[in-house]
């Protein structure tokens, strides 16, 4: 009996606690603008975030932002489900193209309204092909907060053990296909004399976004301009992956793909050059022993390219009032510290901030940046996730050998299509028209 | 007395209130809810209102190619992962009963402690582990001049998630395994080591027959599980290498929240619980006859 006593005891001091903490924080917040805030930032850039949203918090004791991160994969999933059962967050965050979808199902509110009564953000501040891609139908439907792209991270190291250098012994990244192979073949070395290489020149590391990158350097399309039908398998693209597939069984120069961490391998100082985004440069700083530095991709191809992405920051639908306003001011307060944002590895996507010359000090970033002028989006298609399952999958079957690169992307079209007329069929029974 | 027996009866099911509530809110309404759904197409992320289609989705889904892989993924998973983690489980589960009682303990809970860590954390330990360049077992591997692409090579992917699974799952089986064998009355044994039975013999015919109760529960709840199969590869491969590892229940979950297909995803559901309930009903039979 006693003992049952003195649970009961317990659980009273708990329950009085719980309701002390919860009233405490009621009394204290009803005045406040509570704004949820969503992202997928988990990786590093996540922290430089946190930064963020605490100084907002700190500078407007008004509002109170309450982040949340999740994994991009698993991101737009809760995204989408919270934002048909009405409770999407006020403010959120979407990989530009991922916008389509969003755009599309009405989730995203317009910020035409908004942007007419400021002066500070400007149209003419970001990159047409960026600023066009947050346009439909003559709204806009969110601020780009960052420009993040492709670009080449070399070991300045195994550069200067390869003899790839300048007359001041400075390593010299490469800038077109023949030095690229020069350097690539130098790079590759059997140290223990087992005929295997133990150091690699270039690795593949994310399939998509490298094989994307190739294949616009070589000049090719993925869809026609209508997007009435999937071109991946033309010309041009199965060149550029067939040269993908060539350095590792013909030049020998990459590894066959066999390895998941590629990335890793060059994080140890066992790759010579790699290509990836400006967003693993974080990953690399903490790699102390590593000596690095970055550049401009290469010109492989015939054109210049680069894979490109931008965060979009974007309001609820139907967001207005109080609530609105600290949700714009909010994001407004993220956009002018663009450059804060950028030093975790990013790119301020408002060319008055890549212009400062603080921007200038952050080497890696400032010639990533060089590359701005023509970086390329990912196709601008409500079926986007369908299209990357199959490039992945057919870029994937190429290099690892189990198909040739026109058989894997015929496939892959084939599939893409198929899907496109889906997508037609449903649009012009729904809504008529041509099923645009 | 009558008031009694009904306010006693009455009792259990408000002890099993709560729980039923739940789990007809969250278990059996989406399930018919699901039923429903796949009637309908339904892309989640179109403005497109859902429409009835009839049997539409259940053909799509019997003639596509992902969808027959992924069903032949997770048939070959289920064919591997189920005899081998039964049968580990009860070569480990009568070891264990010979061992002093005292010892026993550390033993059962060594070997059941994988079961406790979640698949996201066993997940991403095994995929460091099989990582072909950086992994443990390469590492050890190297020490012999080996190199083993674990997760890389399509005809070994799955094969390394088996394994992986067996260590994941295995002491879960094996616990109620060692409890079934605890259940044998010592006399039986001590009667036929009396008669002369050797060890083999003891085994094949005083505890396999007696066990078969329990090891037929274990095994149909591993062939249900193993079905369902997805946080393993989901963590360790994705699908990969060339989808070889891409189970339905992945497919599933894509189909629905990556392509945003719900009704066709549904249908794809309603098809793995069908495979599912025939390979129970089967085994519930044998289960019975031999009763």
């Amino acid at each position: 009996m006693m003992k049952v006593r003195w649970k009961c005891g317990y659980l009273c001091v708990i329950f009085a606690a719980l309701f002390i903490v919860v009233s405490g924080c009621g009394a204290g917040d009803s005045q406040k603008v509570k704004l949820r805030y969503w992202n997928g930032f988990t990786g590093p850039d996540g922290r430089t975030m946190r930064r963020l949203v605490n100084q907002f918090n700190r500078e407007n004791p008004d509002i109170f932002v309450l982040m949340q991160r999740m994994d991009w994969s698993t991101y737009y999933n809760k995204l989408f489900v919270a934002g048909i059962g009405k409770r999407a967050p006020e403010v959120f965050i979407i990989q530009v193209y991922m916008l389509e979808r969003f755009m599309r199902a009405n989730f995203i509110r317009s910020i035409d309204d908004l942007l007419a009564k400021q002066t500070e953000i400007t149209a003419e501040d970001f990159p047409p092909y960026l600023w066009s891609r947050v346009e439909k139908n003559g709204k806009h439907y969110g601020i780009p907060l960052d420009i993040h792209m492709w670009g080449m991270y070399y070991n300045k190291k195994l550069f200067r053990e390869a003899g790839i250098v300048d007359e001041h012994g400075e390593p010299v990244p490469p800038k077109n296909r023949k030095e690229f192979l020069d350097a690539v073949r130098k790079l590759t070395r059997d140290l223990n004399g087992d005929g295997k290489p133990d150091e690699w020149g270039f690795v593949f590391t994310w399939f998509e976004s490298n094989i994307y990158t190739f294949m616009l350097q070589w000049g090719g399309k993925f869809f026609t301009p209508d997007y009435s039908r999937c071109i991946m398998n033309c010309k041009e693209n199965v060149e550029a992956l067939q040269f993908c597939v060539d350095l590792i069984r013909k030049y020998k120069v990459a590894p066959p793909p066999e390895n998941f961490d590629a990335w890793l391998g060059f994080r140890q100082g066992k790759i010579g050059l790699v290509f990836d985004g400006i967003y693993m440069l974080q990953d690399l700083r903490r790699q102390e022993d590593l000596d690095f530095g970055g550049a401009p991709l290469p010109k492989l191809g015939k054109y210049p390219a680069a894979w490109g992405s931008s965060h979009i920051m974007c309001l609820k639908a139907g967001l207005k009032g109080k609530r609105l306003q600290s949700a714009w001011r909010f994001i407004r307060f993220l956009s002018e510290h663009s450059l804060d944002w950028a030093e975790g590895g990013q790119i301020p996507a408002r060319k008055k901030f890549r212009e400062t010359e603080r921007f200038r000090k952050m080497t890696v970033q400032w010639e990533f940046a060089k590359q701005i002028p023509y970086i390329k989006l990912l196709p601008r298609t409500p079926f986007i996730s369908e299209f990357l399952t199959e490039f992945d999958l057919a870029v994937e079957k190429a290099l690892r050998g189990s198909a040739t690169p026109k058989e894997a992307l015929d496939i892959a079209t084939e599939k893409v299509n198929k899907v496109i007329a889906r997508y037609r069929a449903m649009y012009k029974e729904a809504l008529g028209g041509t099923g645009e | 007395m009558n008031n009694r027996k009904l306010l006693y009866s009455l009792s259990g099911y408000l002890f099993v209130l709560p729980y039923l509530t739940l789990f007809g809110i969250f278990l059996v309404l989406p399930l018919f809810y699901g039923l429903g759904l796949s009637f309908f197409r339904w892309e989640l992320a179109s403005l497109v209102p859902p429409k009835f289609v009839g049997l539409h989705n259940y053909s799509e889904a019997l003639t596509s190619p992902y969808f027959l892989k992924a069903l032949w993924a997770t048939f070959r998973f289920v064919v591997m992962a189920v005899p081998l983690t039964v049968g580990s489980a009860l070569v480990v589960a009568v070891w264990i009963n010979t061992v002093p009682l005292k010892r026993q303990y550390y033993y059962r809970a060594a070997y059941f402690l994988p079961v406790m860590i979640s698949i996201s954390v066993a997940g991403l330990l095994w995929r460091w582990f099989y990582n072909s360049e950086f992994g443990l077992f390469n590492a050890y591997l190297s020490l012999i001049g080996l190199k083993v692409p674990w997760i890389t090579d399509v005809r070994l992917a799955m094969k390394s998630i088996v394994l992986m699974t067996i260590w994941w799952t295995m002491g879960g089986a094996m616990v109620i395994l060692l409890a079934g064998l605890q259940q044998i009355p010592d006399h039986y044994y001590e009667a036929a080591s009396i008669d002369g039975a050797n060890a083999r013999q003891r085994f094949f015919y005083i505890t396999l027959p007696l066990l078969r109760p329990v090891l037929l529960f274990v095994i149909v709840m591993n062939i249900i599980g193993s079905f369902q199969v997805f946080g393993q590869t989901w963590m360790i491969t994705r699908g990969g290498p060339e989808l070889s590892t891409r189970v339905l229940v992945q497919y599933i979950y894509e189909t629905a929240f990556t392509h945003y297909r719900m009704g066709y995803a549904s249908a794809m559901s309603w098809l793995l619980f069908l495979v599912i309930m025939i390979f129970s009903i089967i085994q519930f039979r044998i289960l019975r006859e031999k009763q």
